[in-house]
């Protein structure tokens, strides 16, 4: 299939609600993948391990939504050269709180998602929120934060 | 009532329009989850089908009956099972606002055997049950209506970060 042949058929199967989400978890996972800049120089050993391992999955989620949103024809905006965060990071527990925010955040963001994708689409979002909340999970963890789990992941509060 | 509701609401076939369509639409029923169980066997009701996401509840009543059974056996692993039992309990309610009816009561959940042996073992049991409720609950979430999708998916990232939490 030629590339001008299958961006056509890609595009007739997304609709503009499901680029709008895709667009949005772009967005989130770029943000996400700023903060772990801060994050990462706070933290040492294994939890800064464990700050480089989520921002390269981070980093794989947005090159594949970058493809994705091509692929169907979409705009892809540039990451922005900084983020405003939520709170200063200047230590280890402030490193550790903004890990849990970032992946909460995230998780939300393909939460959302579910409902306007289907197939593919949707299975890469569930896969993205399930690994978001296993990951705030174990930051909780790291933080000492109990419980560590939430009741409905991704779920505005 | 959104649209995707009412077209859901039609794709919950009676009975008797699915018996009249088993003939040609074998295939569309098992689209919908409606294979075997609760068809031709027992009784899910005088005319509506089983929710599709019934099995989700079951298993979220399921769960919540092992870890009750885990804190009686292992009463210090309270602090840190209990929040997901408590998890579990509300994904049931959560699920049954979503598929009203009847059905909204504790279903009778065989009585759970206790996890065996030493913690360490119980938290593997415990693990090995989240594990499958959660791919029980990804197939539920691939096929669910946009109406459904972010619960479900809630759901089975909660189960995931259960497995988690008991490592």
């Amino acid at each position: 299939v030629s590339g001008e042949r299958r961006r056509a058929r890609v595009m007739s199967a997304v609709d503009d609600r499901a680029i709008a989400v895709l667009t949005a978890a772009l967005a989130a996972e770029n943000a996400a993948i700023f903060a772990y800049g801060p994050i990462g120089v706070r933290l040492t050993e294994g939890a800064a391990a464990q700050a480089r391992s989520a921002e390269a999955v981070h980093r794989t989620r947005r090159d594949a939504l970058v493809v994705r949103l091509t692929d169907a024809g979409a705009a892809v905006p540039p990451a922005q050269p900084a983020y405003a965060l939520p709170f200063p990071v200047n230590d280890r527990p402030s490193a550790l709180r903004l890990a849990v925010d970032l992946e909460d955040r995230t998780a939300a963001v393909w939460r959302a998602a579910l409902a306007e994708t289907t197939e593919a689409d949707r299975r890469d979002a569930l896969a993205a929120l399930v690994d978001c909340a296993v990951r705030a999970t174990r930051w909780r963890r790291a933080a000492g934060v109990n419980p560590t789990t939430v009741p409905f992941p991704g779920k505005p509060a | 009532m959104g649209a995707d509701d009412r077209r859901y609401a039609e794709r919950r076939w009676t009975r008797r329009a699915l018996l009249r369509a088993a003939g040609t639409g074998a295939a569309g029923a098992a689209a919908y989850g409606l294979t075997g169980c609760g068809l031709f066997d027992g009784d899910p009701g005088p005319e509506a089908s089983p929710d599709p996401l019934e099995p989700l509840r079951r298993d979220a009543f399921r769960l919540a009956a092992l870890y009750d059974a885990a804190v009686v056996a292992h009463p210090d692993l309270a602090a840190r099972l209990n929040p997901i039992r408590e998890a579990h309990l509300a994904h049931a309610k959560a699920l049954a606002t979503v598929i009203g009816g009847a059905s909204s009561a504790a279903p009778d959940t065989a009585a759970p055997v206790a996890p065996g042996g030493d913690a360490k073992a119980a938290l593997a049991e415990l693990r090995a049950a989240e594990q499958d409720a959660q791919r029980t609950a990804t197939q539920l979430c691939l096929q669910a209506p946009a109406s459904r999708a972010a619960l479900v998916g809630s759901i089975v990232a909660a189960r995931a970060c259960h497995q988690e939490a008991l490592r």
